[in-house]
């Protein structure tokens, strides 16, 4: 499947309600600056989350992913769109509907952990149990589903202490639990490994997603950080500047970008601006002719990731070949990157192993298959 | 499905209106607080300024007309401003002197910032001020006679003096000892937040400590040092009982003391003079803020930043001891001295100079605490009131503190946080004067109440539990209450299980100042409290006015204990409930 961007996803896919665990349709919120300009925080957001999986909204800082997260919590209000989980309409602009966060039954996750200070982790967990509607709950049901769940996320033996008591990655199991506690369908998570250390963030990922597996809930979840995106994701929805650049698979987003933007934020680019020759048939740049799968764009914007990339001696007999001198050698384990420079370009080449073949100062030859090199027109992005 | 949406809304979203949710219950419940506070606050002062213009009816200048004509008008301006501006600039000193030592340099005692706050507190004015008058009457005064005997050792005798307490000097004294904390506390936050380098700087460029103090520090602290000025001469026009205990009997009339002679102690009250003064006392403070606020707009002042990471600490070498024992000496002196006339003069029985110390008895407490009916009713009257306005008060400013925390943004809200903290900027002797106009005659009749008394404590000292409330609810992370609500639970269970157990500490806190505040109190108690309502700060006036030295010395020092227990007690719980949280 081609990768779309939000414009074409929304055009084709009807409103059919109760097909989508969350449903995000034209949603847009303006904040106003004190200087008294308006920035939109988030712009004619469309997005379509199926029952079970994990939407991972990557964006830089600023670019309105928190804010969507918390308008589908009902933390903010949009000024227009309107926002459905599991079928239910907790947020319609037009219909004036919005409904307070506390009757929407869903849980969040949030950056700072968010527990209560003055609760042990077990009181924090049964919270949302005692606040359940319908039926009410008995001290033993909730005691004992309560524990369960701590079990979950292996703070079994840890509910008496109090958060001060635990370390943060403790903290984080302990405000999952409170999330899982009451089956949500839907769990939205906003940066909650941030404030962890890396190795512990790499294990409670790995944990988070061997949960998902298992309790089938749906996940909403905001990160900046790309492997973490990567490593979690069902699909991936690119956001800048309040608007979805592209919503696809990792496989997608990372091998077919939509956008400069998503093809310069997700992994390493080398880049070169160029003009098409219908003449040649290929695209004319500051280091000569440049081959691409995709033609006729003009002026273009050329781009291909390092580790796509090869280094000869002699000039590649197939695909482009880019002439320079090795000015940097950086070994980095898995990897060694070559920083060449032609010209006023310099670029970056990924040679795995630890073979250095080649030296700093040496004249090489940028070896770059047609079906590798990105184009995009230039100017269509405004950002950066 | 039929509709256009294909979905019908369920059936508990809530409508929402112009892009607003409609308000809970318990935002509606703090938006009528605010109002009522609102009205409390705003409407004495605005009852005031009418009055001025406007009585039974008719349009009048009658007030400035009889103001005006006062005899001795210049006179009781030129020693009102003689005392306040000259307290103010000894406390900037002093206190500027005493928050340096005590933030900046190696004589620092780390205990002193947590205590110079509650200094005022423990010992409160009226007590103090008695207190001052036991140690330092011409006559009777201890220290004096101690002095007389001292001097006489070497030759000198002596029939009065050497010092006096009812005078010019006297008065300017006791005022500064109490003006001093709002210096110290203003100007020690900004040394805090002052960058070290700049003192460093100065330091390798040669000049000494005291050099780096006066030519560096000072001036980098001038908004802080002008906002400490300002708030001495607010206190100072405010004060009521320091100027009629150590003030009047030496003829220093200042216009506080004249406005309740007005309104409490002549028949029939002269409602016009004691308007009129109080709007003498509006220019003076709006008159300070003026002030302020130009030196502050047109100040380079601004930029200092708040690196307080890069606070350093001056090295007084040989200094450092004589500093620190300065220190000392001065929290000694300004208020266990005067606890200690306080209890030797009630303990004795009788004020004299002939302490018979091995025959120290209960008997004036005995006397003026359990066998006069009026002091009881007054002590009861007062513990009621300082409770229930305590708690009444602290929870109003919560809940009110919270919904304005959740509102920043908004203008209107910003505004009415401002107005509820208003008479923290205005003096309290307009205020309780206002609240007098507004309730006290038709249609309300709430002259000589319990709830007129209740009422104007809370108009007085409701900026300081709001101040109070709002450290406490900036404490609590905004998610916290988020998670709340995502966890399902409703605005007053967030309040009950979170914000409160959360804010309980800083509450306790307020709690503890309202109360003590209340108890202490009388600026309002002088004009709201009679006969049929008397409270404890009143009935030291009466005995004041004509009672025994003793019975006076004992009704202050019991007012000193249980207000040091009450403020100790409370602030160990509120350390103790903050500790059983996190451990």
């Amino acid at each position: 499947m081609q990768a779309t961007t939000a414009r074409e996803h929304g055009s084709d896919v009807p409103a059919r309600p109760g097909e989508h665990a969350v449903e995000i349709r034209a949603l847009s919120k303006r904040f106003r600056r004190r200087d008294g300009t308006v920035v939109p925080a988030i712009d004619e957001v469309e997005l379509l989350v199926e029952p079970g999986e994990i939407v991972v909204l990557l964006g830089p800082s600023g670019c309105g992913k928190t804010t969507l997260l918390r308008s589908v919590a009902g933390l903010e209000t949009p000024e227009s769109g309107r926002i459905s989980v599991g079928g239910r309409v907790v947020f319609d602009a037009a219909e004036k509907v919005d409904m307070p966060a506390e009757r929407r039954g869903l849980s969040m996750v949030f950056q700072s952990y968010a527990l209560w200070p003055h609760m042990t982790a077990a009181r924090n967990v049964r919270y949302p149990l005692e606040n359940r509607r319908g039926r009410r709950m008995s001290r033993k049901e909730m005691a004992a589903k309560v524990q369960r769940t701590l079990e979950l996320v292996g703070m079994g033996g840890l509910g008496e202490q109090y958060p001060a008591q635990l370390s943060g990655g403790q903290q984080q199991r302990v405000a999952l639990a409170r999330a899982l506690v009451n089956d949500s369908d839907v769990v939205l998570f906003d940066e909650p490994l941030s404030n962890v250390d890396a190795k512990v963030r790499e294990q409670l990922r790995t944990e988070l997603l061997a949960t998902q597996r298992r309790l089938g809930f749906t996940a909403l979840f905001v990160t900046h950080d790309q492997g973490e995106a990567m490593e979690l994701a069902t699909r991936i929805a690119v956001l800048d500047q309040g608007r979805v650049q592209q919503i696809g698979t990792p496989t997608e987003v990372y091998a077919r970008p939509a956008t400069e933007y998503v093809a310069k934020f997700i992994g390493n680019t080398n880049e070169l601006s160029g003009t098409w020759d219908e003449a040649s048939g290929s695209y004319t740049t500051a280091l000569g002719a440049v081959r691409a799968t995709k033609r006729g764009i003009s002026p273009a914007c050329l781009l291909w990731r390092p580790e796509h990339c090869s280094l000869h001696r002699e000039r590649p007999t197939s695909g482009n070949g880019l002439e320079g001198r090795v000015v940097a050698v950086l070994y980095l384990g898995t990897h060694t990157e070559y920083l060449v420079r032609s010209g006023d370009v310099r670029s970056r080449v990924w040679v795995s192993g630890r073979n250095v073949d080649f030296q700093e100062g040496d004249d090489v030859w940028i070896g770059i298959p047609e079906e590798e090199v990105m184009v995009y027109p230039t100017g269509a992005e405004v950002s950066a | 499905m039929t509709t256009t949406t294909g979905i019908a809304p369920p059936a508990d979203a809530r409508r929402r209106r112009a892009g607003r949710r409609l308000p809970t219950s318990f935002d509606l419940v703090a938006l009528v607080l605010a109002g009522v506070l609102l009205v409390l606050v705003c409407f004495p002062l605005l009852r005031v300024l009418v009055r001025m213009f406007y009585k039974d009816g008719h349009l009048t200048f009658e007030a400035i007309s009889k103001t005006l004509a006062v005899d001795d008008l210049g006179e009781l301006l030129f020693d009102t401003l003689v005392v306040v501006l000259g307290s103010s600039v000894l406390a900037v000193l002093v206190g500027s002197l005493l928050a340096w030592a005590n933030t900046r340099t190696n004589a620092r005692l780390g205990f002193l910032n947590g205590v110079f706050p509650y200094l005022p507190f423990l010992l409160p004015p009226i007590a103090g001020a008695v207190g001052w008058t036991m140690l330092l009457s011409e006559k009777a005064g201890l220290l004096n006679a101690w002095a007389r005997d001292g001097l006489g050792a070497v030759g000198v005798h002596l029939e009065t003096g050497p010092f006096d307490i009812n005078s010019w000097y006297g008065l300017i004294f006791v005022y500064t000892v109490y003006a001093v904390p709002y210096v110290y506390m203003t100007v020690s936050a900004a040394m805090q937040g002052l960058d070290g380098n700049l003192e460093q700087a100065s330091r390798v460029s040669g000049a000494g400590a005291f050099k780096t103090l006066r030519r560096v520090t000072l001036p980098a602290l001038a908004p802080a040092l002008g906002a400490g000025f300002l708030l001495s001469t607010w206190f100072g026009f405010g004060m009521f009982s320091i100027a009629q205990i150590i003030g009047t009997p030496a003829g220093i009339d200042m216009i506080p003391v004249r406005i309740v002679k007005l309104l409490t102690f002549s028949y029939p009250p002269n409602e016009d003079v004691a308007i009129g003064l109080s709007v003498i006392v509006v220019l003076f403070v709006g008159a300070a803020y003026y002030t302020q606020y130009r030196i502050l707009k047109k100040s380079r002042f601004a930029a200092i930043s708040g690196r307080a990471d890069q606070h350093t600490v001056t090295d007084l070498g040989r200094w450092r001891h004589l500093v620190r024992s300065g220190v000392l000496l001065y929290v000694l002196v300004t208020t266990v001295l005067p606890m200690v006339g306080l209890f030797v003069v009630s303990l004795n029985g009788y004020w004299t100079s002939n302490i018979q110390w091995t025959s120290l008895n209960f008997d004036a407490f005995r006397v003026a605490l359990f066998e006069d009916p009026k002091t009881q009713e007054a002590f009861v009257n007062s513990m009621t009131l300082g409770l229930v306005g305590g708690v009444a008060g602290i929870l109003v400013a919560a809940i009110v503190s919270l919904y304005v925390a959740a509102r920043r943004a908004n203008r209107m809200v910003q505004g009415m946080d401002a107005a509820i903290k208003l008479p923290a900027s205005i003096s309290h002797m307009v205020i309780a004067v206002g609240i007098l106009l507004l309730l006290a005659g038709e249609p309300f009749d709430l002259g000589g109440t319990w709830l007129i008394l209740l009422l104007g404590y809370l108009a007085l000292y409701l900026p300081q539990a709001s101040i109070a409330a709002d450290a406490a609810v900036a404490t609590i992370g905004k998610e916290l209450g988020e998670a709340s609500r995502v966890s399902g639970g409703g605005r007053w269970k967030a309040f009950r299980r979170i914000d409160l157990p959360l804010m309980l500490p800083g509450l306790v806190g307020g709690f503890a100042l309202l109360f003590v505040r209340i108890v202490g109190d009388l600026t309002a108690s002088a004009i709201l409290s009679g006969t049929d309502n008397v409270v404890v700060g009143f009935r030291i006036l009466e005995v004041f006015n004509g009672g025994s030295y003793a019975t006076l010395a004992a009704l202050s020092s019991a007012l000193v204990v249980v207000t040091g227990v009450i403020l100790v007690v409370v602030l160990w719980l509120s350390k103790r409930i903050g500790v059983a949280k996190t451990r």
